[in-house]
């Protein structure tokens, strides 16, 4: 019989990624003139594949999950180690081991790239804290944890105008909705006297059956719930908490943006996946008349509807893909919107949640891909707008053929794995009954195929606007073109994988209900 | 042990890297990448000799070898796709007969193309393999599904190489022609298709799971289907689907009406000509109704149909070849005709008699083909009959093998021919009493058995007798061996094919066990059960009336009314054209004359039709165009003038995203709270 490991272990994803940033850290203060970009560039990397590869294996080994003794409860249940709390960590190093990687060719020439290595690294660890936070008050300040790294990368770029300003802009928006996230928490601790999510959830339970004899609270609850719910939408980039996202997307440094749009926005999905299930049951939500679900699907409609269409009229790539990604939260939050309160719904809303959960890891690899497509434009300087993308594939036909693979995944095309998460995103949501939902994200996956297909369209078909116009394609940043490569190749592995994907997103998200 | 059935893939591919090989390297091979398309046919038919030993050693295989989607999978289905293997005496007899031909017209493209200094010989050769691998793909094939794409891709080489002379005027219009006559055909076939996944929930042919097993089951009561369309009785689903597909088969098989393809066909090398009558494409047809025999056989109705059709077409297509000046084109109307007698065989349960039929025809068609190619090459490719004459003398070889061929289609005795076409003249008429579509059909199939004789020997002597009509045929040009080496073997085949299935001297004198081909399908050397002949007439729905007093009576009846009308044929002929000096007799037609000149119009129908065809299309067209595209446009003028809308909200100044962001939360509370009753 083997020993188990102690429970604390549980944390070894968290742990590592902030221990790498740390000693990124202490290498930079101690010793500033031996660092270098690349040997920064490959521990960081290394970091993230430790963490990534140490939650895959809790995840395959089933750590956290029902068949192995159920959740990991540490520090007084502050912390939950559970399935969908590894699955989204898996997203995060994911995601920052190809962000860190394509940054070594982006920041080549930044007199000091380690703060970027290291900021990006204590912001993963915020985000994987998120996901296996079990208390409100470790949500706020792992939150913040995320928050603040994030705004100085943004505005990493500090001799450059359009980076200082998007930080700026996204810091005033980011600390509104952080005030309004906690005040929201204050609200809901007013009404049920705890942090703790499942003792919210119990006190939610009593007021919907009206047994602890102050019916009044279910109002103030209702309050609090909408202005988490704020806070929610804020880190997803959702409407109307998205004016940030455009601006800070195209102004911050194309490996920010990817990392800001694809793993940023899953942790924003990660609390109101784990917040709204277990503090605020559907089913007791609905019975105290806070009706939190049709919130959602007013925000997913809208949020689909705007990005989408915003994103049909833009000329830049960049603003475009910044507009997409909005569009993207909205189809994410079909996973909360799409919930049905009646009893036995249990399953069906573990599908329609896991179904989602599997569109945010697709997502966090053709996203990323499609923003480190832009980083190496930018890193070529070829222009931003559609026209400068035009004839790039004759230069750089392997990286071409990565973005298209990206634009049509995002679009949700059939032979690429985004066309299966939608698939079972939609299917799940008719499957409980809201066809309307589906219908709308079907209607905005159409209108998403004209602007992808106009990347597509300049890449391969347009000429060059002058034939000397590429000649600035000069140089072949190697970390980058991996990232790019590697990314797109994920993307097609994951079609054929998508089976234990999604079996285990929904395992995962039933193992809420 | 080996196990041979493992090689029987390699058959398929083979041809199939022929094909890549003179695609990619043709040009830098000698010859075009002849040689790598001989190579691989002699192959696959070595290896198709094997699995023929192999199946008359009592060896058989149902083997599914790569499902491609499977029951359970991603999607709303049960249903399992696959990829497989059918090896019983009926495929194991194909791919001989396939493997066969295609490799004589490998050798005869030798001296056909190669010799006359052809361009474009690699793409020649490529689609030559491809077309091989297609039709070896399709006769292997274990379920209905995989059986349609090896068809289509038989249709699609088709269209390659008939239009393989495509700088000229006439080729790809004509594979034009055969792609979209054919196609349309086709269409039926896919409804059928999807109709007998959708009805049995598999389109497996053999096996106990198999849609010809199930749906004996549910018409015994023993069983029943996964979904019949809403209160359809199950017999008329199933005659519905089995007529469906028939529509494939009708369009490949070049059936009344879809006929009119093929003669047009003749545009295409004479070897392309030979392939495409003999064993691949035209022969897909009928194949695919042996294969899936035991589902047809289960629906009467559709078994008068495809009786009255064959005997009808075998009439109708005789008449035409009657009158044309073309060597090629008289053969295209025989074999439109020929095929006619199989399906009428199909269509009266005799089962066996049209795969005896199909291997014959095989043989002395391809024969003919490559005969006339050899004349042709000859007359510089002058086709006309009327410019050749007293060949005879020139080209001996090619004379008697033609002869032989003719003696063959004609049907006299003891040529291949005779057998197989008085067998399915035999089954018909004994199967016929109490079935009108039956007589009929069997009626036209007898007519049309001097019509053929007649048309033949009018070919033969034309072509081969007489004074040289022209200055080419006084002195053609002489042909290889690698012309007369194909038409050597298949002379030979077309003299003693008819032996390997003797029924009528088995009837008469009462010798056991000559009937070989009967006792080969009859699974009497191993088979996959529910595959025989013998099952096939149990399930079937006719029996055995003699009219004339006693089996051996009707034997010999049959026999002797079929032999002398096909004798009466070859006398007119005779009589009309081994003169000197022949000339035409068309005149005393009168009217007729042009009727059949111009095919009974059927070219001019069709050509309306596709006409009205565009008028209905045109209407759609309105629609697709003003309503459909209207919808489209507006929504994309709608999102585009909404996009902008919002870049003009989103217009940088954080103040204003404040409020904003402000104000739709406090909408959102308002409304959850209003309809929430929290402000009470």
């Amino acid at each position: 019989m083997v020993e188990p490991l102690p429970q604390v272990t549980a944390l070894l994803p968290v742990l590592l990624l902030a221990f790498t940033g740390l000693a990124l850290l202490l290498v930079d203060t101690l010793s500033p003139d031996t660092r270098s970009n690349t040997s920064m560039a490959v521990v960081s990397a290394l970091g993230a594949l430790a963490a990534l590869a140490a939650t895959v294996w809790f995840v395959a080994s089933g750590t956290g999950s029902g068949d192995t003794g159920g959740a990991i409860l540490l520090f007084a249940d502050a912390i939950k180690v559970d399935t969908m709390g590894l699955f989204f960590t898996a997203i995060f190093a994911s995601v920052t081991s190809l962000v860190v990687v394509a940054a070594h060719d982006y920041f080549h020439d930044h007199p000091n790239p380690a703060t970027f290595y290291s900021l990006t690294l204590f912001a993963a660890t915020g985000m994987s804290l998120l996901a296996v936070a079990n208390s409100l008050a470790v949500v706020f300040v792992a939150l913040e944890m995320v928050s603040l790294p994030s705004y100085v990368l943004v505005a990493f770029l500090k001799q450059n105008r359009g980076s200082v300003e998007a930080g700026l802009k996204y810091f005033l928006v980011g600390a509104l909705s952080s005030a309004i996230f906690l005040f929201g928490i204050s609200l809901v601790y007013a009404a049920t006297g705890s942090l703790m999510l499942g003792d919210v959830a119990g006190v939610l339970g009593d007021i919907a059956a009206g047994t602890d004899g102050l019916d009044s609270r279910s109002g103030i609850a209702g309050l609090g719930i909408v202005m988490i719910l704020g806070g929610v939408a804020f880190k997803t980039a959702s409407v109307p908490f998205h004016f940030w996202a455009p601006e800070a997307y195209e102004g911050a440094p194309a490996p920010v943006s990817a990392f800001l749009s694809s793993a940023s926005k899953a942790a924003g999905f990660v609390i109101a996946f784990r917040v709204f299930t277990e503090a605020f049951p559907v089913g007791a939500s609905l019975s105290a008349d806070i009706n939190w679900v049709l919130a959602f699907g007013i925000l997913a409609a809208v949020t689909m509807t705007l990005g989408n269409f915003a994103a049909a009229v833009q000329e830049e790539v960049k603003r475009m893909l910044a507009y997409s990604s909005i569009g993207h939260a909205g189809y994410a939050l079909i996973g909360v919107a799409a919930l049905t309160g009646a009893d036995g719904g249990a399953a069906a809303n573990g599908a329609v949640m896991g179904a989602a959960m599997a569109h945010l890891l697709v997502y966090g690899f053709m996203n990323t891909g499609a923003f480190l497509f832009v980083a190496m434009a930018e890193r070529w300087g070829v222009g931003r707008t559609f026209e400068d993308y035009a004839g790039l594939a004759k230069r750089a036909p392997v990286a071409s053929t990565a973005m298209a693979v990206f634009m049509f995944s995002l679009a949700g095309l059939p032979p690429f794995a985004g066309f299966f998460s939608k698939y079972f995103l939609f299917m799940g949501a008719i499957d409980n009954g809201f066809l309307w939902l589906a219908a709308v994200g079907a209607v905005n996956s159409v209108i998403s195929l004209y602007y992808y297909s106009r990347v597509v369209k300049a890449l391969f078909i347009d000429d060059p606007a002058s034939p000397t116009t590429l000649d600035t394609i000069d140089v072949r940043p190697t970390a980058l073109y991996a990232a790019v490569v590697f990314a797109a190749v994920a993307t097609v592995l994951l079609l054929p994988g998508f089976g234990p994907v999604i079996e285990t997103a929904e395992a995962a998200a039933s193992a809420l209900f | 042990m080996i196990d041979v059935f493992s090689y029987v893939p390699a058959i398929v591919l083979l041809p199939f890297f022929s094909f890549l090989i003179a695609l990619g390297a043709g040009k830098y091979l000698p010859k075009g990448g002849a040689f790598g398309g001989v190579a691989a046919t002699a192959g696959s038919f070595l290896l198709s000799l094997w699995v023929l030993a192999t199946v008359a050693g009592g060896g058989a295989v149902n083997r599914t070898i790569y499902t491609w989607a499977s029951a359970g999978g991603i999607g709303p289905t049960d249903v399992e796709l696959s990829f497989g293997i059918l090896i019983d005496p009926l495929s194991a007899l194909m791919l001989v007969i396939v493997t066969l031909v295609a490799l004589l017209v490998h050798v005869f493209s030798l001296g056909y193309m190669n010799d006359e200094g052809e361009t474009g010989l690699p793409r020649y050769y490529a689609g030559l393999g491809l077309f091989t691998a297609s039709m070896l793909g399709f006769v292997v094939a274990d379920n209905l599904l995989m059986a349609f794409m090896f068809f289509e891709l038989v249709g699609l080489c088709s269209y390659l190489l008939i239009g393989f002379h495509f700088r000229e005027p006439g080729p790809p219009s004509a594979a034009k022609k055969a792609f979209l006559v054919t196609r349309f055909g086709d269409y039926f076939f896919l409804i059928g298709v999807v109709a007998v996944i959708g009805t049995f929930g598999t389109a497996q042919f053999a096996g106990p799971e198999s849609f010809p097993a199930l749906a004996d089951a549910a018409l015994n009561g023993s069983g029943s289907v996964a979904w019949t369309p809403g209160g359809v009785e199950l017999q008329t689903w199933l005659t519905v689907v089995g007529l469906l597909i028939l529509g494939g088969v009708v369009g490949k098989s070049a059936q009344f009406p879809l006929h009119t393809w093929l003669p047009d066909a003749m545009e295409g090398p004479t070897p392309v000509s030979a392939l495409i009558h003999a064993a691949t494409m035209v022969a897909a047809g009928v194949y695919l109704v042996a294969r899936m025999y035991g589902f047809y056989a289960l629906t009467p109705t559709t078994l008068a149909v495809i009786a009255f059709i064959g005997g009808f077409t075998a009439l109708f297509a005789a008449t035409m070849g009657l009158v044309k000046d073309e060597l090629k084109q008289v053969l295209a109307y025989s074999t439109i005709s020929q095929y006619g007698y199989m399906m009428l065989a199909l269509g009266a349960g005799g089962y066996v008699a049209a795969v005896f039929h199909l291997t014959t025809h095989a043989f002395f068609k391809a024969l003919l083909f490559l005969g006339a190619g050899a004349v042709i090459i000859a007359m510089h490719h002058n086709e006309d009959m009327w410019d050749m004459g007293g060949l005879k003398s020139e080209m001996p070889v090619t004379y008697v093998t033609f002869l032989a061929g003719s003696l063959a289609l004609a049907g006299i005795f003891p040529f291949a021919g005779f057998w197989s076409k008085d067998e399915i003249l035999y089954e018909a008429l004994v199967h016929a009493p109490g079935e009108p579509l039956l007589f009929g059909g069997y009626l036209m199939g007898l007519l049309a058995v001097p019509v053929t004789a007649f048309y033949t020997f009018r070919m033969v002597f034309l072509t081969f007798h007489g004074e040289p009509r022209s200055d080419t045929a006084r002195d053609p040009e002489p042909v290889r061996w690698n012309v007369k080496g194909p038409l050597a073997v298949l002379g030979s085949l077309a003299v003693v094919t008819g032996l390997i299935n003797m029924v009528p001297v088995q009837k008469v004198l009462g010798l056991e066990g000559i009937d070989l081909l009967h006792r080969w399908l009859d699974n009497e050397w191993g088979g996959i059960a529910g595959l025989s002949s013998h099952h096939y007439a149990d399930i079937g729905p006719y029996s055995s009336q003699y009219i004339v007093g006693g089996e051996v009576a009707t034997v010999l009846v049959g026999a002797a009314v079929s032999l002398g009308l096909a004798l009466t044929g070859l006398l007119v002929a005779w009589q009309l054209y081994n003169v000197p000096s022949p000339t035409e007799h068309t005149a005393k037609l009168g009217g007729i004359k042009d009727v059949l000149y111009n095919n009974y119009y059927l070219d001019e129908l069709q050509v309306w039709l596709a006409y009205r065809t565009e008028d209905v299309a045109g209407g759609a067209d309105t629609f697709d165009q003003g309503i459909i595209d209207g919808v489209v446009n507006g929504v994309s003028s709608v999102s585009l003038i909404g996009g902008d809308r919002i870049r003009q909200v989103q217009n940088g100044v954080v103040s204003q995203y404040a409020a904003l962001l402000t104000l739709g939360l406090v909408a959102l509370i308002v409304l959850l709270g209003v309809t929430g009753g929290w402000f009470l």
